[in-house]
């Protein structure tokens, strides 16, 4: 499936059918990811569901040389994550999200292909081990501290970030002649 | 050249995943507008939330794509309106936020509040002439900080436009603002910051510590 294509298929024409397919692809991972994340099912499921209306809505505003279309809509997930946890807050935090996306932070010299970048680390990701991975997962997924990851997975500190560092080594030697 | 003062992947992955109080994700988000490097690992980091996503366990949805498109009675955003570009100076970031007017605090020092409603961090701009010495300080909780013009420099090095500066517990120091270019910044503060000498005094009531 090329979700990059099927996205902008909607951008382009409206296509239902490609919407279909992203959403029978995507909302149940999104669903999972949130619930993984601690986030109740059926708050899951409207969360998943929302983001999907969400891709439809600003499939225009996507651009694979930012990112490919999972990140795109991983960011779209968590945006909408953090505006329910922080409703009550009138938090302005998934704006400041938007600013940075949308208008690009000042550009490094080189443009790298979003779409190139997260075929990498998904490959990447795919030669960690096990533990590698659930390490990388909370504190870059979860954004959890070295301390909370060590405490959540009861190892010690120092384990966490010997894991953390030997696989952001690999990661960042997959993405090297891109940066 | 002095080695550019980033903020850690610990701190960018807190702030992209919405952990971090909102007044010191602020900062953050700052430091990355302004600088290439951050924001790139912060899209290295966002990747990494995309390659979780693509490879990650599906559960089920009760409702289909009929259903959101139902909900959504298919209208689309053709293209985005470009925001409203803010005074110069003033980082991108700051624009969903009331900002108060700038006050001077002291000799050579001005002081601008960033009202974040429901941060539990103080945020503020910061503007300090040429040469001034910023009053030597102790912290029990965080100051983070992103030059966003001109420089400074402490025990910790010299810290210029873009540059992110990250003072936990138990830092002490005493920054002292570039000769020539002053320096402008944006901080956010929690818990308690203890103040010496008389532009600490100043400062001490103003930013509510």
């Amino acid at each position: 499936m090329d979700a990059d294509a099927l996205v902008q298929a909607i951008a382009s024409s409206a296509d239902r059918q490609a919407f279909a397919r992203l959403f029978d692809h995507f909302a149940p991972r999104v669903k999972g990811l949130l619930m993984r994340g601690g986030t109740p099912p059926d708050l899951a499921e409207e969360l998943a569901q929302e983001t999907l209306m969400t891709v439809w809505r600003k499939a225009a505003l996507f651009d694979p040389t930012k990112a490919g279309a999972s990140t795109w809509i991983a960011t779209i997930a968590r945006n909408l994550r953090i505006d329910h946890a922080r409703r009550e807050k009138r938090s302005r935090l998934s704006q400041v999200f938007e600013i940075l996306e949308e208008e690009g932070p000042e550009q490094p010299d080189q443009v790298i292909s979003g779409s190139e970048r997260d075929a990498r680390v998904r490959q990447a990701l795919t030669g960690l081990s096990k533990e590698q991975y659930r390490v990388v997962e909370l504190a870059f997924l979860e954004g959890f501290s070295h301390q909370d990851v060590a405490n959540r997975l009861s190892i010690p500190l120092g384990t966490v970030k010997s894991r953390l560092r030997l696989a952001m080594a690999h990661l960042r030697r997959h993405l090297e002649d891109l940066r | 050249m002095n080695a550019r003062h980033l903020a850690s992947d610990e701190t960018l992955a807190g702030f992209a995943a919405g952990r971090l109080d909102e007044g010191m994700s602020l900062v953050v988000a700052a430091h990355v507008e302004m600088n290439p490097a951050s924001a790139d690992a912060l899209r290295e980091i966002d990747a990494i939330g995309g390659a979780v996503l693509a490879r990650g366990e599906a559960v089920p949805m009760l409702s289909s794509a009929e259903d959101a498109l139902a909900r959504l009675g298919g209208g689309r955003e053709l293209g985005r309106s470009p925001a409203p570009r803010r005074e110069a100076g003033v980082p991108r970031v700051l624009q969903p936020y009331e900002l108060g007017r700038w006050h001077m605090i002291g000799r050579g020092v001005s002081l601008r509040r960033v009202h974040v409603p429901g941060a539990e961090a103080r945020v503020f701009m910061l503007r300090a002439a040429p040469g001034t010495r910023l009053p030597e300080h102790r912290h029990t909780g965080n100051e983070w900080t992103t030059i966003l013009a001109g420089a400074y420099e402490h025990e910790y090095g010299r810290f210029a436009r873009g540059d992110f500066d990250e003072a936990n517990e138990d830092h002490e120091h005493h920054p002292h603002v570039d000769p020539v270019e002053g320096c402008t910044c944006i901080v956010a503060l929690t818990g308690e910051v203890r103040f010496k000498g008389w532009l600490g005094r100043m400062l001490q009531p103003l930013v509510r510590l």
